[in-house]
């Protein structure tokens, strides 16, 4: 009987008009833009990626002349519909529907409809059905039948509702069509493209510093995350370098979003107080897609770091990689393309190598940035300049470093830390750990000046090799170092104590700071000239 | 069971069907539509009730205007009592309802009626001599209602009580304001950085979130902040953080307007779905000319260690004579520029105000990663008041050659002592062509008195950019490096 009636209704549905449905792309090629908010040092949240991609999806279709909806299925989950752009078709307009086929979406549109209402006897196991109109579907349902006015989920009973059909309006996810002008008809290729959220890329660098430190092989993964429900088979994958600017009100209409809000109901939320009368109305139940996300997080967060701690200690030789992406300008950015289709499957991530560079020519530094009196404990870092001439020269996106040493014939991990964005010919300062044999000591050597204060810096070397060191003053509009016993070089934007700290010795700086404020030794100069 | 059929039919397919009338929507810019709805009403004469069921669900009702022939307005209702399980058991109170208990073992139902006294927390009962808490055994209880309260409504729903002077059916106009839907612009400009041209596509980005579907309606879209200033949240307050060279033109556009605001008509009519985002064309002119530029802005006193990218600026105009020629509602300007393969990649995108026809726009699409500026303080000292006065031929005026305050007019107390800051801009180019950088200094005013900006020394003459900044045009060398330095005397 119930059958019957609801085949009955299904024949009832009037066919779709001039409508074209695209199932899926043949070719795809996706490009991954880094997060501009997430810091270098800062990981990849595999659980909600904070950037995006754009896709491009060529399509082949058939359309029958006229005017011609296109329905565009197999697109991204995160699309963000208002970036979507067809090269090859002339359309007229372009819709997104989000009103989704879910609880709410089939009570909303069956308010003030028949429905059928089932029960199960609890006693029997027999079903039963009977004929009600949906009254309200606000918060909670409300239905009235022959027998008066319910509230469906509130009894405690066994009940549900059947509804005759799927309404055209509501569709399983959010659907992009465009609606073309009048066309003669025929097979076209087209190109769609459209930026989606939810995914990222990082770049992470494994340097391997030569057995006397004066020289550096660097490796470089491209490391693509999607976080998306769609794959992507054999598609071209390329990841950009760089900040591109974005705009907030990108975010509006966020197919996410729309999901999200979707999934927002419950039938039995805001029932009367059952139980006793001291219980309040019970809070709504958090949405289920939220509570998901949630354990998808923490289970990612596990994914990072199983990955990075094989990455780190168990590769015993530096990879050989017989792919790399390669790499070309796009206006002021850098696009690494992989030169061979690969799958960019749903929520997954993806290493390819972009840099193998063999023996860059540098030095190790130990390095203490100083403020005043107080001096930093120092870091190492491998310098070099980025030009052809020492072994690199190309550019150099932001990531983070893991830098290994051969020791007695075994790579060993003596570092990580991270890189900014550097290009050719910067000075690149790859900072990968504190040191803790050379060593730092300050004194108020003499603390009588009144205008400024004299600090002694020792710097000690338990190396049994001689260590270069650095003590780093940025140059600062409140003070400035007013006198020192060894010279101090002028770099752009400090001043700089370099020093050769001998094997197993150690070496003084003995320097006054002064306050800009109670600086007179200008004043008397003829500054007119 | 023919008929029941026939009804279910019925019904499925009225899922379409609506109470609307001929309808046409104006909207706006700021989240905001202008109703009319033009429906068939037979009114008999003297007083009745009109019900308006499907206006949008998030109409403002206060501006709700009914008019038509042969009737006056005596009242007119919205009711927002939405119809829930709690809310009818609220208004249950007082009243008696049905209870339908199903037996777990046996299945067999027993009705009682039970009046409900009173609804605080749980709800109390009274059936026949006894009292009892609504389901505080667990226990599965129907309660069934024997009808729906008056003014409990699945929607807000609009009344209107008219005094009609004749009876018969005649069009009545409705016309309402309802925020939730709006418009805003999106566009698509695909830049060729060889070529120095550029294509622009607008896109009319249409959304409608107020719960109800507009059927088969004449839209008509208006750029413009119509009244209700407050509500739209301007995104352009910061001016300072848009790039230079965007000034806002003069010449009219092609559209018609509405008072000072351009009118976009959709042609034909359309559906607007409730939960749709729809975008109608509006402009597709492509080979404008274009061209890229670079930006570094650094604030007072700000030194860094290592260069930092220069933004990049892609700069055209919405002249006529230029190929745009048109008004550019607000919105967002994405840009794409083909990679090596040909295939267009997205290299970022922009926020535009309301940007009238013949306007100069400059978007920051980004940041270089090979045009890089480290600015660097060199020195600061501190100077006495006569080496400030000594710089006087230095004295710097804005563009337009008017000096309205100064130490001496303002009347206010010169400082004793005035520094001298010395700073250094170190421009790096490590692209294989020339760059020309636009290196902006801020921070040279301060609040509203000090108006009195002197630059010793500038080994690029500098331009003046109102009285807070000032520009230089570094020129940079293909892979190379141009240094700038320049001194200012200051009073902070």
């Amino acid at each position: 009987m119930i059958r019957a009636l609801l085949l009955l209704l299904t024949l009832a549905a009037t066919p779709a008009a001039a409508e074209v449905i695209s199932s899926a792309p043949d070719k795809v090629a996706v490009t991954i833009y880094r997060d501009p908010q997430r810091s270098v040092g800062e990981e990849m949240d595999l659980g909600s990626l904070g950037s995006f991609a754009l896709i491009a999806e060529t399509r082949t279709i058939v359309l029958p002349p006229g005017v011609v909806t296109i329905r565009f299925e197999g697109v991204a989950g995160g699309i963000i519909p208002q970036s979507a752009i067809l090269f090859g078709g002339d359309i007229r307009e372009k819709n997104r529907d989000a009103a989704l086929l879910s609880q709410k979406g089939l009570v909303d549109a069956f308010t003030g409809q028949r429905i059928l209402l089932r029960r199960i006897d609890p006693a029997t196991g027999q079903s039963a059905v009977e004929s009600a109109t949906i009254r309200s579907g606000v918060s909670g349902i409300v239905i009235q039948s022959p027998r008066g006015v319910e509230a469906v989920y509130c009894s405690g009973l066994n009940q549900t509702l059947l509804y005759p059909d799927v309404p055209r309006t509501l569709s399983a996810k959010p659907v992009l069509s465009m609606q073309t002008r009048d066309q003669p008809g025929g097979r076209a290729a087209i190109t769609l493209a459209y930026l989606a959220s939810n995914f990222d890329w990082d770049a992470t660098y494994i340097g391997t510093l030569s057995p006397d430190a004066k020289s550096l092989n660097l490796f470089a993964w491209l490391t693509m995350a999607s976080g998306d429900e769609t794959s992507f088979p054999d598609a071209t994958a390329a990841a950009v370098a760089g900040k591109v600017n974005r705009n907030e009100r990108t975010r509006d209409g966020e197919a996410l979003n729309v999901r999200v809000e979707a999934a927002r109901f419950s039938p039995r939320w805001n029932c009367w107080p059952q139980g006793t009368t001291s219980d309040a109305y019970a809070p709504p139940p958090p949405p289920a897609a939220m509570m998901m996300d949630v354990d998808y997080m923490s289970a990612g967060a596990e994914i990072v770091v199983t990955g990075r701690r094989r990455q780190t200690t168990n590769e015993a030789a530096m990879p050989v990689a017989v792919v790399t992406a390669t790499s070309e300008a796009l206006g002021d950015l850098k696009l690494y393309r992989i030169p061979v289709p690969v799958t960019v499957a749903a929520q997954s991530q993806k290493q390819v190598a972009f840099l193998q560079k063999s023996r860059i020519k540098g030095r190790l530094v130990y390095r203490s940035t100083a403020y005043r009196n107080s001096v930093e404990e120092p870091a190492m870092l491998f310098r070099f300049k980025n030009s052809k001439r020492n072994g690199a020269g190309d550019a150099l996106p932001a990531g983070k470093v893991a830098m290994f040493q051969p020791l007695n014939g075994e790579r060993m991990l003596v570092g990580e830390g991270d890189m900014a964005d550097k290009t050719v010919d910067e000075e690149v300062d790859v900072i990968f750990g504190q040191s803790a044999n050379v060593t730092i000591e300050t004194d108020e050597h003499n603390p009588d000046g009144e205008d400024w204060e004299e600090i002694k810096l020792t710097v000690r070397n338990a190396n049994p090799e001689p260590v270069n060191y650095e003590v780093e003053f940025r140059d600062d509009p409140d003070y400035r170092i007013s006198k020192s016993n060894a010279k101090l070089i002028q770099r752009p934007g400090k001043r700089v104590w370099a020093a050769k700290v001998p094997a197993n010795g150690e070496a003084t700086l003995v320097y006054r700071t002064a306050d800009i404020e109670i600086a007179t030794e200008y004043e008397d100069e003829n500054a007119a000239r | 069971m023919l008929r029941f059929a026939c009804l279910l039919l019925y019904s499925s397919a009225a899922i379409a069907q609506t109470s609307q009338g001929d309808v046409a929507v104006t909207i706006y810019n700021n989240n905001q539509a202008l109703v009319q709805d033009v429906r068939q009403v037979a009114l008999p004469v003297g007083h009745s009730r009109q019900e308006f069921p499907d206006v949008s669900a998030s109409i403002r009702p206060e501006t709700v205007t009914l008019s038509g022939d042969g009737f006056g307005i005596v009242e007119q209702n919205f009711d927002y009592d939405l119809l829930s399980p709690a809310a009818l058991m609220q208004k249950a109170v007082g009243q008696t309802v049905t209870l339908l208990r199903t037996n777990t073992a046996t299945g067999v139902e027993t009705r009682e009626r039970a009046k409900v006294l009173a609804v605080n927390g749980g709800a109390v009962l009274e059936i026949g001599n006894r009292i009892e808490v609504l389901r505080d055994d667990g226990l599965p209880v129907r309660v069934i209602f024997d009808s729906i309260p008056p003014n409990l409504r699945a929607r807000p729903t609009l009344s209107v009580t008219v005094e009609s002077t004749r009876a018969g059916a005649r069009p009545l106009t409705l016309s309402y304001l309802t925020p939730n839907i709006g418009w805003k612009s999106d566009y698509v400009a695909l830049f060729d950085e060889n070529a120095g041209k550029i294509d622009v596509q607008g896109w009319i980005t249409l959304s409608n979130s107020t719960g109800t579907t507009f059927n088969n309606a004449r839209a008509l879209l208006v750029a413009g902040n119509v009244g209700n200033v407050q509500q739209y949240e301007n995104i352009y307050r910061g001016r300072g953080t848009r790039p230079r060279g965007n000034q806002m033109g003069t010449e009219t556009g092609t559209r018609e307007r509405v008072g000072d605001f351009y009118v976009y008509p959709i042609e034909g009519r359309t559906t607007i779905a409730n939960a749709q985002t729809k975008q109608v064309s509006f402009l597709d002119v492509s080979g404008s000319p274009a061209r890229k530029g670079y930006e570094f802005k650094n604030g007072w006193l700000a030194t860094t260690d290592e260069g930092e990218s220069a933004s990049s600026i892609l700069k055209f105009s919405n002249a006529r004579a230029r190929g745009l020629g048109e008004a550019l509602p607000a919105g967002t300007v994405r840009v794409y520029m083909r990679d090596s393969r040909g295939q267009a990649q997205f290299i970022g995108e922009s926020a535009i105000p309301h940007t009238p026809g013949g306007s100069q726009l400059a978007l920051k699409t980004g940041e270089a990663f090979d045009v890089k500026v480290q600015p660097v303080l060199v020195k600061r000292e501190e100077v006495t008041q006569q080496v400030w006065r000594s710089y006087e031929s230095w004295r710097v005026t804005v563009r337009n050659g008017q000096e309205t305050e100064s130490y001496t007019v303002g009347g206010y107390t010169v400082p004793d002592t005035f520094y001298r800051t010395q700073m250094r801009y170190i421009v790096t180019n490590a692209k294989p062509v020339p760059v020309t950088v636009d290196v902006i200094q801020t921070g040279l005013s301060r609040y509203w008195w000090w108006r009195d900006v002197r630059v010793g020394d500038e080994s690029i003459p500098g331009i003046q950019d109102g009285w807070d900044e000032r520009r230089w045009d570094v020129p940079v060398p293909a892979n190379g490096k141009t240094e700038l330095t320049v001194t200012f005397i200051t009073p902070w």
